[in-house]
């Protein structure tokens, strides 16, 4: 029988067919538009590729951040800079909520100063912990090393302890395969202020898109 | 002669409750009003000393000075090279490889003291042996424990437990269970008319006799307990001291044998000598286990939890390394203190190597009322602790500073307008973070951790290339009364790729420009 027919009986599966859970709202309805889930895939591993600093990448989550502070604790694994609290308040993040995690808090203000091994370990450790735990609502770390052997411990901890994990990475890593569910790569929009992010995987679809956000009216 | 009493003897009829009561059953036959339970450890003095770290490797322990040092224990590889108690120590290091351990009596008296203390939640009437052991009065306790053998049981296991190997024996008075428990019987006797046939086939070693004593006894042709109390009782008497008759009267339960209490101590304090030094974490963690057990068996016996564990090392060159471990919530299950101990010493690095290792604390505090079971179920892969516990779990391994919550003051200079404080257990609305940004005012999510200095060829600031700057600029004075007094103007700076960055020029002291935050 022909491929038509078999669709039609229903017995082949279509990825963009398959109804999907409702994830956490953006914040941003274009980006929402654009998810299967409509919205970020809760919960999961996601990992957010950029090599630039400064387009966005942070406030890109603080509206899901907020929402998941009202009733659970955020945990922030090796962050590469301090967070300024005001500002994280103006977004809605409630402070008494947040846990900044450091094996090394590193003494430079250099961001790209190399950290020792057994500090990123630990850290990884502590990011896999903080994964696992019923009370974490979302954890963010900011580290390079990872093996898909390790990403796929982060995956399974993100839905055993029901966790919204994130991952940012130097854009070099989206060539390699990864089993995070979401992957997204930002980069700046070139000819107008804010942020390009182009979604390379997630779950649910099987092409890449991209979608323009402009977040200067947002901070 | 129960019913008579339920008959009423008036002639007002009896309610019908009443009268459905059914007779009371008859008392069953009597056993020993105290029965007790002795605990006998074999080579006690050798057991303390490899307590803390069990190996395969022969070990005796001697006694006598200078040349005429004698063999007093080996423990049981010594035993197979053929070594015995009363062997010359010039043959022991003929037979083979053993190793030589000396006998600190102060440590003896300490490990029975935590025995006792151990033994505590068996029974509250408990009194040590002589150094070889201890004896509890159980009758009181078998309803708590459900029977005599799951009382033995656990006894049995909580030994293996704190890293002793001891005998077992129960009779209804405390020198017949020590005779019994020495003799490695293990027996049970529950009534005073069994004695005599448990006892008397039992040799007189186990009466602990001077060895003047059990010479002469040897001599006349006594080997057992028995063949003693056959011998005529006055002659008896006279030839040894008549203490020796009350001790057999005592042993048969024909005069009351009277002990003296232990008594709890108001704190713990344990410390467990190593038998040899160690220089690695890992071979810690069987003496830290012993000394957890030792703890928890005490704030049992308290119905106490604690929230600090005092550990200390004691290290070859005479220095002693200390170390709090905080708990979070107050507890006292093994399984918590254990895990928290082995994470806090897993990253420890040892300067020298250790000798012996302390554990204390300070103050416990009451039980507290259970937690009512949550109404919604948890995901049941998830960690089963509370988020107080998850972060002294994460304490304990990463280290104190290694994790902060963060709070807001009302400050003008950026830099001190976030504060680093101690994570707290729950998000109470506290007052340092009520503090709210003004409307208009442009903040970054991040600040470096100290300013950048930037180029600036020609007056123009530049980071990865040539900057932008916004039109707006912003002038933040303040901080004259703390001696660092800033004078800055803020530009938010873009730069060719679209990065967008958080500048200043210092107006005060060498007007530089520096990079101070990003806007993520």
């Amino acid at each position: 029988m022909s491929l038509d027919e078999l669709v039609r009986r229903a017995q082949v599966w279509r990825a963009d067919q398959a109804p999907l859970a409702r994830g956490l709202t953006t914040g941003f309805p274009a980006l929402d538009a654009l998810l299967p889930a409509q919205g970020w895939p809760y919960p999961a591993l996601i990992e957010v590729l950029t090599d630039c600093e400064g387009i966005g990448a942070l406030s890109l989550w603080l509206p899901a951040l907020a929402e998941l502070s009202r009733a659970q604790w955020l945990i922030w694994v090796a962050p590469p800079h301090l967070p300024y609290v005001p500002a994280l308040q103006r977004h809605g993040l409630d402070p008494a909520r947040l846990l900044i995690v450091d094996a090394l808090p590193a003494e430079e203000a250099l961001p790209q100063r190399p950290r020792v091994r057994e500090s990123i370990e630990a850290n990884l450790w502590a990011f896999e912990q903080a994964l696992r735990c019923v009370d974490c609502g979302a954890s963010l770390t900011w580290c390079e090393a990872l093996d898909s052997r390790a990403l796929r411990r982060l995956q399974l901890a993100c839905e055993a302890g029901v966790t919204l994990g994130v991952i940012f990475r130097p854009a070099r890593f989206a060539a390699i395969a990864s089993p995070a569910v979401l992957r997204l790569l930002l980069s700046p929009a070139v000819h107008a202020t804010g942020l390009d992010i182009q979604i390379f995987k997630c779950r649910g679809s099987l092409r890449a898109q991209t979608c323009h956000l402009d977040l200067s009216a947002y901070s | 002669m129960y019913s008579e009493l339920t008959r009423p003897r008036s002639s007002t009829p009896m309610p019908a409750a009443l009268r459905a009561l059914p007779a009371p059953a008859p008392l069953a036959a009597p056993h020993a009003s105290r029965l007790w339970l002795a605990l006998e450890l074999p080579q006690f003095p050798l057991q303390v000393a490899l307590r803390g770290d069990p190996s395969p490797r022969a070990c005796v322990m001697a006694a006598g000075d200078g040349t005429r040092q004698q063999v007093l224990f080996a423990n049981t590889p010594a035993i197979r090279l053929g070594i015995r108690p009363g062997l010359p120590l010039g043959a022991v290091h003929a037979l083979g490889d053993v190793r030589m351990l000396p006998r600190d009596l102060l440590a003896e008296q300490r490990a029975l003291e935590q025995l006792c203390l151990w033994a505590y939640q068996f029974s509250p009437l408990l009194s040590p042996v002589a150094g070889t052991g201890l004896v509890l009065e159980i009758q009181g306790s078998l309803k708590l424990f459900k029977g005599l053998d799951t009382l033995l049981q656990q006894m049995r296991r909580g030994l293996r437990d704190l890293g002793y190997r001891g005998y077992l024996a129960v009779a209804p008075n405390p020198a017949a269970a020590t005779a019994l428990a020495r003799a490695r019987q293990q027996g049970v006797v529950t009534i005073n008319e069994a004695l005599p046939s448990a006892l008397n086939e039992l040799p007189i070693d186990v009466l602990a006799l001077s060895p003047a004593k059990a010479q002469d006894l040897y001599n006349i042709g006594v080997r057992t307990l028995g063949e003693c109390t056959r011998l005529p009782r006055e002659g008896l008497g006279r030839r040894f001291a008549p203490q020796f008759l009350r001790e057999l009267d005592q042993l048969y339960g024909r005069q009351p044998d009277l002990r003296l209490y232990f008594e709890l101590p108001k704190s713990f304090n344990s410390r467990l000598e190593l038998p040899w030094e160690i220089k690695h974490t890992p071979a810690l963690q069987v003496a830290m286990m012993r000394l957890l057990h030792e703890l928890t068996a005490y704030l049992r016996v308290h119905a106490a939890t604690t929230r600090q564990l005092h550990w200390r090392l004691h290290q070859a060159d005479g220095t002693s390394k200390r170390q709090v471990l905080g708990l979070g919530t107050p507890s006292r299950e093994f399984a918590r203190l254990s895990l928290l101990t082995r994470e806090r010493f897993h990253r420890e690095i040892l300067h020298a190597p250790v000798r012996a290792i302390e554990l204390t604390v300070e103050s416990i505090e009451p039980e507290p009322a259970p937690h009512e079971p949550d109404l919604f179920t948890r995901p049941a892969t998830a960690l089963p602790e509370d988020w107080p516990q998850f972060v002294a779990r994460l304490r304990a391994r990463l280290g104190p500073r290694a994790l902060h919550r963060l709070a807001s003051v009302s400050e003008h200079r950026p830099e001190h307008a976030t504060h680093w404080r101690e994570p707290l257990a729950s998000p109470r609305a506290t007052a340092d973070c009520k503090s709210k940004l003004a409307k208009g005012l442009i903040r970054p999510l991040w600040l470096t951790r100290r300013p950048i200095p930037l180029r600036a060829p020609e007056g123009k600031p530049e980071w990865g290339g040539a900057l932008t700057l916004s039109a707006e600029r912003e002038r933040i004075q303040s901080g004259w009364w703390a001696k660092e007094s800033v004078t800055r103007d803020y530009f938010v700076a873009t730069d060719a790729r679209g990065q967008r960055w958080w500048i200043y020029k210092d107006l005060g002291g060498e007007r530089g420009w520096y990079l101070h935050g990003i806007f993520e």
